[in-house]
């Protein structure tokens, strides 16, 4: 009897145990190795455990261990463990997530840390740059950097009679192009939209916002700015496509244009560098966004990097940290990584590297147009704290023009009196 | 003691204890033992059920969004901010109009299923199991299919339409038919549990009160009206109160084919609550907390009501 109920009372002691995470802490050392948490998988998670490898061996007394944690969760992720005080030492965080993420008191301020020499900070891409920085301090170091390109289906345009799209071309040319491109009959759309409301929604329409000259905010971000001729002119381009011309898909599930595309059922896709793997089945191109004519936004892009960032676990955790994210970074690693994961180069030396572009478009076709496209990122999006909600307004905005709901005007003055208020109340509390 | 006691009673005789006049009282020993066995299933259900209970009703007092470390007791604000919240008047009236479609029509189409499974077939154990099957399949699997059957320019649902030319619809795109569809989807996947309950139930009831009924010149309609239906009324009002609190809590569906949308058109209460504390970066815990509790105090009183009137309705045979 009493043997029983001494091994029932040590199990629930152990439960209670694991519960509480009854763990070993090393407080400022790093005995034990760093942690990082990191959401790669297949490929880019061959070629980072092989660069940990590398750099474990070289520094047995820093050595640094890895959890997978899907990136889409990593910010409750964190958040909690920054609560119960059991932080990773250096973590993968969307750059969306940026603003937020600063307003964590235990992240590592890197101002000082990438001015050092040898890092060569201006070498990393400007919207790499602009994303890793929130208010005048920079909280993360770039790991990964992609943009939005247009990818076309080379035997529906040669079939529609058309010319591929040239580096030159416009959104009227687009426009054109997709209702050439749409048969009903064979359920063959121009172009498509994701509409879920979501971010992907909105950073789709910045891209033209910015094309066409506009702008999200004012420069200050107190204000919106979008509700200008330059916001109409890029509803108002989308709406044709939507409403009248009926040449876009409109997606709702953000999955389903990818297989649509690569069953030859779609011509043009505005996306970027991840989907071009999920189109074995179709000849494709890539070119460069449209411009509006007459516009001073020409041919640029939107960018969407993601940043490591630092815990603070203690000085010489975070100095162990700074050293690895810095060599992690540096042009030889990523190159490996851009080479062996097909991601586009984080630092614009990686192009230096002898045939570098060639390398890249063997392995994956058409990337080398994205590479080259990290020059017309030009701006970033607002890094605010509050820019998830305006996201949010602005999703519903796009969402209602495209399924033809309201007008382009009335949706933008809406849209612009809720994002004001959103700014308003999100910079008093 | 209680099972003891139980058995004793099924056993047909008073449960004694083994000194007459002393209060029944077993061995410290044995106590400690019994304690020893509950703590670690009473230690996980407190640590996962208890305390994020109890603390999410404290969130709900507080501005807490997981950011700052200062989590100030704000009283009542994040319920009276769900009074200004457009979003939530619409979410609620999308949660009752789901409820109100998905609770009957899961029971009928259930119920009929049911009826026609419950008589000697070939193959019956097949059908079962093909209707039980839709329990079984994933909520992401249903949610792809459906999402493929019901898409406006690829769908076979708008090719049927086609052909018996009926206009075509644009479903998960369109506001007006959204919520529908995700009924239609939900009706799918729950009706092999309404299909199991039922037919359980169905094979419950005694072959003697139906020939009885044949015999006393009873028609099938009014033997199903008169003897059948009422006989299954236990089993309705499990299942009412079942599928209510889960229309209630619905989420996967909308969450995996529209997302809310288009335009909140498929907002329910549940899936604005994870908005609020997860999408985006709003991390807002302590309003999604409040949501939370408001839709408890729903489930409990439309529960209660449930029961209140089940009581007055439902036939139980002694």
């Amino acid at each position: 009897m009493r043997g029983h109920w001494l091994s029932a009372a040590a199990a629930s002691a152990l439960l209670a145990c694991g519960l509480a995470a009854c763990g070993t802490g090393t407080p400022n050392s790093t005995a034990g190795g760093l942690q990082i948490w990191e959401g790669y998988t297949g490929a880019e998670a061959k070629a980072f455990t092989h660069l940990l490898a590398v750099w474990n061996k070289a520094h047995p007394s820093e050595k640094v261990s890895y959890l997978y944690v899907n990136n889409d969760d990593s910010l409750p992720k964190l958040l909690t463990a920054v609560k119960g005080g059991s932080q990773p030492d250096i973590a993968y965080v969307y750059g969306s997530w940026a603003p937020n993420v600063a307003q964590i008191p235990q992240v590592v301020n890197l101002t000082k840390v990438v001015q050092q020499p040898g890092v060569d900070w201006s070498d990393f891409w400007v919207g790499e740059r602009d994303v890793a920085t929130v208010k005048g301090e920079v909280i993360g170091i770039p790991a990964l950097v992609d943009n939005l390109a247009v990818v076309y289906n080379k035997s529906l345009f040669a079939a529609a009679g058309l010319p591929a799209p040239g580096p030159d071309w416009t959104w009227n040319q687009f426009v054109a192009d997709a209702k050439k491109l749409t048969i009903p009959a064979k359920k063959q759309f121009g172009t498509a939209y994701v509409t879920p409301g979501t971010e992907d929604t909105v950073w789709h329409w910045e891209a033209l916002l910015w094309e066409a000259g506009g702008q999200i905010l004012n420069s200050t971000n107190t204000k919106a700015a979008f509700d200008s001729q330059a916001g109409l002119e890029s509803l108002n381009t989308l709406r044709t496509m939507a409403v009248t011309d009926k040449s876009m898909y409109l997606d709702p599930s953000d999955s389903e244009y990818a297989n649509l595309f690569n069953s030859g059922k779609i011509g043009m896709l505005v996306t970027g560098p991840w989907d071009l793997s999920g189109f074995p089945n179709v000849k494709y191109g890539v070119q460069i966004m449209p411009s509006f004519p007459g516009s001073s936004g020409g041919h640029q892009t939107i960018s969407g990097p993601d940043n490591w960032v630092i815990f603070n676990n203690g000085s010489k955790r975070v100095a162990a940290a700074e050293k690895f994210l810095i060599w992690m970074t540096a042009t030889p690693q990523a190159t490996y990584f851009s080479l062996h994961t097909g991601d586009l180069p984080i630092r614009q030396s990686v192009e230096n590297s002898p045939q570098f572009l060639q390398k890249m478009d063997q392995a994956l076709p058409g990337v080398d147009t994205f590479v080259s496209n990290l020059g017309n990122v030009k701006q970033a999006r607002p890094q605010l704290p509050t820019y998830p909600k305006v996201s949010t307004i602005l999703g519903q905005m796009i969402v209602s023009v495209l399924l033809g709901k309201t007008q382009p005007r009335a949706a933008l003055a809406s849209a612009a009196q809720q994002v004001n208020q959103a700014l308003a109340s999100g910079s008093s509390s | 003691m209680i099972v003891r006691a139980a058995l004793a009673r099924q056993a047909g005789q008073p449960w004694r204890t083994r000194q007459p006049g002393r209060p029944a009282r077993p061995k410290a020993s044995e106590q400690a033992a019994g304690w020893a066995f509950v703590t670690p299933a009473v230690v996980l259900i407190i640590v996962f059920g208890v305390v994020p209970i109890v603390w999410s009703a404290v969130m709900s007092f507080q501005r807490n969004n997981l950011f700052s470390p200062n989590t100030p007791f704000v009283g009542l604000s994040n319920y009276r901010q769900m009074l200004h919240d457009p979003v939530i008047g619409q979410a609620i009236t999308h949660t009752i109009v789901y409820t109100a479609l998905f609770v009957p029509g899961t029971m009928l189409v259930g119920l009929f299923l049911a009826v026609a499974m419950n008589r000697k077939l070939r193959f019956i154990s097949v059908y079962r199991t093909a209707a039980y099957a839709t329990m079984a399949i994933s909520t992401i699997s249903e949610a792809l299919v459906f999402i493929w059957l019901f898409d406006p320019s690829y769908g076979i649902v708008n090719y049927l339409f086609h052909l018996v030319g009926f206009p075509q619809q644009q479903f998960l795109n369109s506001t007006s038919e959204a919520l529908y569809v995700i009924v239609i989807m939900t009706i799918w996947g729950w009706t092999g549990f309404a299909v199991v309950i039922y037919l359980a139930a169905l094979q419950g009831i005694p072959q003697a009160l139906t020939e009885a009924a044949a015999i006393d010149g009873a028609g099938r309609w009014a033997t199903f009206r008169r003897i059948t239906l009422p006989l299954l009324s236990p089993a309705s009002l499990f299942l009412v109160v079942w599928l209510t609190i889960n229309a209630l809590q619905l989420f996967d569906e909308v969450y995996l084919s529209t997302q809310g949308g288009p335009l909140n058109s498929t907002t329910v209460l549940v899936y604005y609550l994870y908005e609020q504390a997860f999408g985006g970066a709003n991390f807002n815990f302590g309003y999604a907390s409040a949501i939370a509790y408001f839709l408890f105090v729903i489930i409990i009183v439309v529960t209660a009501i449930q029961f209140r009137v089940g009581r007055r309705l439902v036939h139980y045979r002694s």
